[in-house]
This record gives structure tokens, sequence and C-alpha cells, in this order.
């Protein structure tokens, strides 16, 4: 880029756009709360993607000898063991991994991609385009969302093994070829659902944003389209854009994990919170076995808090007055 | 009756005709097209082509797609949803109307256990504004918010039923005890979401000039926040309401699985994994028009309640 281009800028906006930003994270770190909840993600990520080098045991070795299934907590097992004698800490960690490789893979497509690219669109070029996208989100989000999904993946899981093995013989996937497909298939259920909220929202800011002098000034003097999208209209949207997105994170990551329960999502020996979860239900399991609930069901219960109390703290900051986004 | 709306009204039911129509092609597309195909599961793992094809032949799956489509359609015309390939000699509607029944009947009295606890507690963050107890009040909610549905199950169900041996797990009707749990499980989850939204409202209402008056006109507290706050504060409210009445009458599919209930979100479950086409195409258009029946009487009610909204205008 040449720097004749960066000077033309206005400098008043500039310096305003970084302070407000610097406003923004001194309001945030005083939330007390807010602190906590990145804290725990960081937390959570953190194992997720350093599962190997962080779990204590191998995942999926399995010990059957008698005594060593279901084991409550100790220090050699710090959550105790499951069914098949397989750590469950180190499951646990693992799980962590599937969820935070899926919310990562849905943000990116989702929300970034479809999300705050359609919604930038929308918003920016307006007219045919505009209806277009907005009208395919109204029917969209006036689908049985939990239903479809369930329609999609349990239709496709039919067709699991030849994909799999096709992968299997084809590619470098090896033995991650069924987990890869199972998780094409629940990354592909819930994507079309993932943008609608988000585009909504980038579309209506970046609406209000076209119309600002300094973006008309910008268009006066020549600026490209693409330009003006990334240097104008995007600073302006972004703030909501990572409300939005925090305040469906829970939900996104959710829909992962319900699937998993069902059965429906990603299943064992890969782990998966759901599956943990499935293992552990069941009042008269719970009676018995306590660990095998607790153990995957306070983290992953903790994360969705964690992510519910971020978003609150940021709807709160951005937008005092105005309800909170759905 | 504000002037325009049965227009509008009409506008609006027009517009849902290509979105249903749309929806209806997708989804139909999207059910024969993929891989699923409910002759597995009608003949097992393994099974004589020449048996699978005379089923194909009996339900219609062997004729081209559009064809099928244009029976369909015609025949959801006179009103006629199908039959059920898993519950064999039944039709779509025997099926569904029923167990929509019971679920709905579930979910309005969920709804308003959820709705009576989100109010409260949204006011009364609002009031405590300032203090530890907003914060408190609403972390507490999200907290609740948190817990996976498939979580509090079973542990409530530890608790009330094997611990303290007060209730039983079994589904037996409307009339028994044993609906508390499932009521707590769908209640509890949406409350947080309530919460938040009442508190914002009323935090908005309260800067209001008219509650400064009735201050001034030294109301006691309690009449200024019921009479003046909270009835204008909770206007807003109709939105949300009228968007939980699609997911009321669809049932909750986890919830009623784990507790056995014969409502809609079970039977959806199981049509699912069939998968049984045309109990899941009735059901996906099903939730679509309560969808679009939801929003517009929402619309039609905020321009009863409140006359300055004039309709049409706001929406493109």
């Amino acid at each position: 880029m040449s720097t004749a281009v960066s000077t033309a800028d206005p400098l008043a906006f500039e310096t305003r756009a970084v302070s407000n930003r610097r406003r923004f994270l001194r309001q945030l770190l005083r939330k007390k709360l807010a602190m906590l909840a990145i804290a725990y993600l960081a937390i959570f990520y953190t194992c997720g993607i350093f599962a190997p080098l962080i779990a204590p045991h191998d995942p999926y070795q399995q010990n059957l000898t008698p005594g060593a299934t279901r084991q409550g907590p100790s220090a050699e097992h710090w959550l105790g063991t499951d069914a098949l004698g397989r750590d469950l800490a180190s499951r646990v960690i693992y799980a962590a991994r599937t969820t935070v490789v899926f919310t990562i893979v849905v943000l990116i497509s989702g929300s970034l991609v479809l999300g705050l690219g359609l919604g930038l669109l929308a918003g920016y070029r307006g007219g045919w385009i505009d209806t277009l996208i907005m009208r395919v989100g109204e029917v969209l989000a006036g689908l049985p969302t939990l239903l479809l999904m369930l329609a999609i993946t349990a239709a496709f899981r039919t067709r699991i093994n030849d994909v799999a093995f096709w992968l299997q013989d084809n590619t470098f996937l090896g033995n991650d070829a069924r987990t890869f497909v199972k998780f094409s298939i629940i990354v592909f259920a819930t994507v079309p659902f993932a943008w609608i909220g988000t585009s909504r929202i980038v579309r209506s800011q970046a609406l209000a944003i076209r119309e600002e002098t300094y973006v008309l000034a910008a268009e006066a003097m020549g600026a490209s389209p693409w330009r003006i999208i990334s240097r104008h209209i995007l600073p302006g949207v972004l703030p909501l854009f990572v409300v939005g997105v925090s305040a469906g994170m829970a939900g996104t990551a959710g829909a992962e994990v319900t699937l998993s329960f069902l059965g429906l999502g990603i299943d064992p020996p890969t782990a998966s919170f759901g599956s943990l979860i499935a293992a552990g239900a069941g009042p008269q399991t719970f009676e018995r076995y306590p660990h095998l609930l607790l153990a995957p069901a306070i983290p992953v219960t903790l994360f969705f808090f964690a992510w519910n109390l971020l978003g609150d703290a940021l709807v709160d900051l951005l937008e005092p007055r105005t309800q909170a986004l759905r | 009756m504000a002037p325009g709306l049965a227009g509008y009204i009409v506008r609006r039911l027009l517009w849902a005709i290509p979105v249903l129509f749309a929806i209806s092609v997708i989804v139909f597309y999207m059910l024969r097209l993929a891989p699923g195909d409910p002759v597995d599961s009608l003949l097992g793992q393994r099974y004589r082509e020449e048996e699978a094809a005379l089923i194909r032949k009996k339900y219609g799956y062997d004729q081209p797609i559009h064809i099928q489509y244009v029976k369909y359609i015609h025949n959801l015309l006179k009103g006629d949803l199908g039959v059920s390939t898993r519950h064999q000699s039944f039709t779509v509607t025997e099926i569904i109307i029923p167990k929509i029944w019971v679920s709905t009947r579930l979910g309005i009295i969920a709804l308003a256990v959820s709705f009576f606890l989100g109010i409260s507690a949204g006011i009364y963050a609002a009031i405590a504004r300032g203090t530890f107890l907003d914060p408190l009040t609403i972390s507490f909610w999200l907290a609740i918010d948190a817990v996976p549905i498939f979580v509090a199950v079973p542990f409530l169900q530890w608790l009330f039923a094997v611990r303290l041996d007060l209730i039983g797990l079994s589904w037996q009707g409307f009339t028994s005890p044993n609906i508390i749990l499932p009521i707590l499980v769908l209640a509890l989850p949406g409350t947080a979401g309530i919460a938040r939204f009442v508190r914002a409202s009323v935090l908005g209402v309260l800067r209001e000039d008219y509650v400064r008056t009735a201050r001034a006109k030294g109301l006691p507290e309690r009449i200024v926040i019921i009479r003046h706050v909270a009835r204008n504060a909770l206007l807003p409210l109709i939105t949300i309401i009228g968007l939980s009445l699609p997911g009321v009458a669809g049932g909750s599919l986890i919830v009623e699985q784990l507790f056995g209930i014969p409502g809609i979100g079970a039977e959806s479950f199981e049509a699912v994994l069939a998968p049984d086409f045309d109990v899941i195409l009735a059901l996906v258009l099903f939730g679509s028009v309560l969808f679009v029946l939801a929003n517009i009487l929402i619309d039609i009610l905020y321009a009863v309640i409140d006359p300055r909204i004039r309709l049409g205008a706001q929406r493109g």
C-alpha cells in the first residue's frame, strides 16, 4: 500500500477510532465477571488446542481389568475413569479440543465469511442483492432449526462409511478420516443457520454508516468499494459484530454438544462433551458413579456460562439502552 | 382496530406463500436427495432389491422427484399430509395432532413459569442497578441457562426421584406430580433471556418523564414500579412471547425424549432417524407456518396496543 493513500485519510477519524477502542477495552477490564469469563475461556481454548501436550493419559487407551473401569477420582486418574477404563480427565481435555475446533470452524465459515461478508455486502450494496440475502435469511430463520440439523446429520450419516473409507485410501487423513467426515457433517448442518443473526446486525450497522459524511467523502474522492468497506465501514461494524458473535457462541458450541449427545454428532471413540455426558446421564448411573456425569458436565457448563457472561457484558457496554440481542 | 390493519394482514399472508413454497421445495428435495432412505429402516440392513422396489413403488419414491413434489403439494392443498412409513397405516395428521396437543399444553405451562420468573428477576435487577445484586441476579440466571438440559435432567431426576424419593420418573399425564420436573427443565433455561430483556426495558422506562412525575407526586415506590414502570416496560415482551409460541408447539426434543413424554418433539426425533419423509416435511412446514403466523400476530398486537405504530411502513 502506498503512503500517499494512507495520509489521505482524515486524521481525526483515525484517532477517534483508536481512542474509542481503548475506552472500550478499559470499560471491559473494569467488569470483573467478564474478566473471569475471559480467563476461563482462555484456559479452555488453551487446553483444547494443546490437548495432546496437556492430557495426562492417552484418551483412547482402554483398561478392562477388574477394578480399572469407572474408578472414582484418584491421584493417578484426576477425574476417574469411564466404563472402558479410559482416563476421564484426558477425555474431557480432548472433548474441549472437539468444541474448540468446532467453534473456530463455525466462527470462520459461518460468522466471519457468511455473517460478516453477506451482512456487509447487503448493507453496502443494497438493492436486489440486499433483498435477496435478507429474504434467504428470513426463510432460513423461519425453519425449525434443530429438526433440520437432525434431519441433515441423520441423512448423511448413513453414508459415513463409504466416504470415510474413500478418504482413508485417497488422502493423508488416514485413521482420522471418520472423525473428519462426522465433523464435516455437523459443520454442514450448523453453518446454514449460524450466519443469519450476525449478518442482520452487520447489515443494519453498515446501512447506517454508509450514509455518514466520511463515507460520502471517500466515495467522492474515488475510493474503491473494497477500500470503503475495509477502511470505513468495517471498523464501525466490528464492535457490534463481536457482540453478536460472543452472544451466539454458547448456542453454536451447544449445537455440537447436543448433536453428539443424541448420537448424531461426534461419537466415541473421539471425545465430545455430548457423548461423555450421554455416558454418565441417567439417575441410577449418577447415584453410583457421579463422576461420569460431573467430570464432563462442569467444564462444559462453565464454558457456556463464560460465553453468556461475556456476551452479556459486551451488550451492556455497547448498547446500554436497547433491548438485548436475540 | 387500527386503520389499514386488514390490508396489512392480507399483504403479510400473501408474502408468506412464496416463503412457505420455497421452504417446502428445499426440504422436500433435501430429504429425497440425501442418502437416507426409509427403505433401510423398514427392511433392515440386508434386503432383496425386489422388496425395496416394491416399497418404493408403494410410496411413490420410484418416480422422478418433481412429480413426487407436485403430487405432495396437490395432496397438501386438499389437507392430506401423506402417510407415515414408520407408523404403518396411520396418516401423518393422525400421528401429529395428538402429540402436538401434548407438547403445546406442556409448553404453555412452562412458558408461563418462565415468564413469571424472568419478569420478577428482570424488574428486581433493574431496581437494584448499581448494587452487586443486579449482576448477581442476572449472572445467576445466565448460569442456570448454561446448564445443558441433558445434564440438568439426570441430576434433577437423581435428586428428586432417587435421593429424596418425592416423585416418580415416568410420564403419567398432566395431573400427576411427575410433571414438575419436565416443566422446571423446560422453563428455567429461557428465564435468563427474559430477565435481561425486562431489565433493559425497565431501565429505559425508569428514565422517562412520567416516572419522574409519578415520583414527584409522592407516590410510594411500589406503586410507581407496578403501575407506571412495569406496565410500560413489559409491552415489548410481546415480541418474545410471540417468538416463543412456535417453539412451544414444536415441543422439546430432548426433554420429551428423556422423560418419555409422548409429544411432538420425541416424535420428530424418531421421524428423523427413520427417516419418515412425510412426517418430517409436515413438522417442518408446521413449524414454519407457526413462525410466520407468530410474526404477524406480534405486529398486530403492537398496532392494537400502541396506536402510534402504523403498520406497513416499517418493514420492507
